[in-house]
């Protein structure tokens, strides 16, 4: 078994080897990802997305369709996960580990600041490193630190219960509510207005979108946390 | 740099890539097989991602001060979408193994083979 996967590994090196020689040089300007729809981007991409973070702009805009499904596939990862019987009961499973007062002390210190940059990844994303997922991430990252030190009743107090599907696919229901309303001003499809005097709705479009996509993705993760904890 | 012809961005890339087939090939248990599985999907983001770069260049932000060359934004979004897929692949698989464990006791495949 070893000895297969060991040649295995060996003729899959050998094949990268030799492809890698026809890649082109690392960092070079003339490489053909900076040609064609990539040089596009970087010269129109602000006059026509409005975003100054190009990625924000490829991931909103030019790919939309793209990270709307992937939205989807998040969501359905977690619906599949949700769908698998449970192991044990939550009943008999412990409330929560013991936990040292210094983690305690430190997730309650790193707590609102790790909120803070979450936040100011989510608001800041359009002019600096950020956006919707790098928030969403961080939100994730909290739930599930939270969930260490609160034990599993006090995790579960963090979204409330009832909120807690809706905010769960808050991001596939905002891209079909943005889909349908540019769908309405242009006439396609998760269409972004660019007229002009829309400009305010194409951003409103955008926030909406980023906003969705880290409430949903956090919450998305702490709950895929929570359910395999249980 | 290219000390033999080959960046060495595209040297290390292949070999996590190669260290995460063995582990998803050669171990037997099924949390390192996973764990595999991820070694080789960083190593696709990091040379999709590090494609992206350019010599001296900014990052795609179009603020004040920016100026060209900018590393290309498009890996950059790619890679943001191929990360969504493999959490939520691992969370599918994770949570798989987690009921493996608690039907059978252990997540070694010789073992499992051999269950009914």
């Amino acid at each position: 078994m070893k000895g297969w996967a060991l040649a295995l590994v060996v003729v899959v090196a050998a094949t990268l080897a030799i492809g890698v020689q026809g890649l082109p040089t690392h960092d070079a300007p003339e490489a053909p990802i900076h040609d064609h729809v990539g040089a596009r981007y970087v010269e129109r991409g602000v006059e026509e997305t409005g975003m100054r973070n190009l990625v924000g702009a490829v991931l909103l805009n030019y790919r939309g369709f793209d990270t709307m499904v992937e939205v989807v596939v998040i969501f359905t990862a977690l619906a599949a996960v949700l769908a698998l019987p449970r192991a044990g009961s939550v009943a008999d499973a412990p409330e929560a580990l013991p936990v040292s007062p210094v983690v305690l002390f430190v997730v309650r210190l790193l707590a609102p600041f790790i909120a803070l940059f979450a936040i100011a990844l989510l608001f800041r994303g359009h002019v600096s490193p950020g956006g919707g997922f790098q928030a969403g991430a961080l939100f994730g990252a909290l739930f599930v630190a939270l969930g260490l030190v609160l034990g599993r009743r006090g995790a579960a107090r963090l979204v409330p219960e009832r909120a807690r599907p809706w905010l769960q696919a808050a991001a596939p229901l905002t891209f079909a509510a943005v889909a349908a309303l540019g769908w309405a001003l242009t006439g396609s499809f998760l269409g972004f207005p660019q007229a002009p005097e829309l400009h305010a709705v194409r951003e409103a479009m955008a926030l909406a979108l980023e906003v969705a996509i880290a409430v949903g993705g956090g919450v998305i993760l702490g709950s895929l946390f929570q359910t395999m904890e249980a | 740099m290219a000390p033999f012809g080959v960046d060495l961005d595209y040297v290390a890339v292949a070999a996590l890539f190669c260290i995460g087939l063995y582990m998803l090939v050669a171990k037997s248990n099924l949390l390192k097989k996973l764990l595999g599985l991820n070694v080789m999907e960083t190593s696709v983001f990091a040379f999709i991602v590090t494609s992206g770069m350019v010599e001296g260049g900014d990052p795609p932000l179009l603020v004040a001060g920016a100026q060209p060359p900018f590393a290309s934004p498009i890996p950059q979004a790619m890679v943001l979408t191929g990360i969504v897929v493999v959490v939520s692949v691992t969370a599918v698989a994770l949570s798989l193994i987690v009921q493996i464990y608690a039907h059978y006791g252990t997540l070694e495949v010789d073992e499992l083979k051999e269950r009914p």
